[in-house]
């Protein structure tokens, strides 16, 4: 049944999510923000650069998919609007992300029904690799 | 360093970025809350089931698939452990589905979410059910699989943790 309280639960679910999203994102924004004022996104980037290169990413995109990866989405989101990436580039770091993220937990979660974490985390990492090498491909 | 740049950067950056994720994900909430009291998932999963073969998977999988995929991994699990606890899914079923939803799951929010920030929408949804439909159809076809589920117990006849002796939750 469609009611008012309907609306209101997801204002609701929305207003949580914001703030959840908003704990991570506002401190990843404002560190990855600082890096770039100092040497250490120049020495990340480049040190990346070469593997990147693969997906069509330019070096400064590895540390979006190591937040990603490690911690979850909405901190890859903060790091991808603080720089300046293309629609293209945008859309091959999406779908690697959507793919594999959250891994940590993530894998936990599968491995309580019963799934095998390290197997999963294994094959969700190289499903997004070869996601990535495609989309630089054909996009 | 350049710490006023450096602010004047970084602040109003943060507080745009907030602002944009809550215009996206409050209305997204919202339909969702709507499609759950219109029960739209049960009318789809009906119509979904029977193209559960395709997987090897029993019809009573195409619910819980349905609801991971659009609300997420965590009401997608609350549901396969209900089906797991009723018998009703076998071992293989759950994970099946579990292979499924590690790839592809919470597609309304996470695809806005990376639209918002500039991504190709079509491109990012496409791409992942595309690679949830390719793996979890080679992964049903597996010697191996089937070498498991036969060991596991018939189907159907499965506890709710998958078999693994599992008593939590």
């Amino acid at each position: 049944m469609l009611t008012v309280a309907t609306f209101k639960k997801g204002f609701q679910r929305g207003l949580t999510t914001t703030w959840n999203l908003a704990k991570v994102i506002v401190p990843v924004y404002l560190i990855v923000t600082f890096l770039k004022y100092t040497p250490v996104m120049g020495i990340v980037a480049g040190f990346f650069e070469p593997l990147m290169h693969f997906f069509g990413l330019p070096g400064e995109a590895s540390l979006v998919l190591v937040l990603g990866k490690l911690l979850n989405i909405y901190a890859a989101l903060g790091a991808i609007s603080t720089l300046e990436l293309t629609g293209r580039e945008i859309t091959i770091i999406a779908t690697m992300l959507l793919l594999s993220h959250s891994l940590p937990v993530e894998s936990a979660v599968s491995g309580r029904t019963g799934v095998n974490a390290m197997l999963m985390t294994g094959f969700r990492l190289v499903i997004s690799v070869i996601s990535g090498l495609v989309l630089n491909l054909v996009l | 360093m350049d710490w006023l740049g450096y602010l004047s950067e970084a602040l109003p950056g943060a507080g745009q970025n907030v602002l944009m994720m809550a215009a996206i994900v409050i209305p997204v909430m919202i339909v969702l809350e709507v499609a759950r009291d219109l029960k739209i998932l049960d009318w789809i999963a009906q119509r979904m089931s029977p193209l559960m073969g395709f997987f090897h998977l029993s019809p009573q999988a195409a619910f819980p698939l349905l609801v991971g995929i659009i609300f997420g991994i965590a009401y997608g699990a609350g549901v396969l452990i209900e089906e797991a606890r009723s018998g009703r899914l076998s071992w293989k079923d759950i994970f099946l589905i579990n292979v499924f939803l590690s790839v592809c799951h919470a597609v309304v929010e996470d695809t806005a979410l990376f639209m918002a920030v500039g991504a190709n929408g079509l491109v990012i949804l496409l791409g992942r059910i595309i690679a949830a439909i390719l793996i979890t159809y080679l992964i049903s076809r597996t010697a191996w699989l089937q070498r498991e589920n036969l060991r596991r117990g018939v189907p159907g006849a499965v506890n709710a943790a998958g078999g693994s002796g599992n008593k939590c939750c």
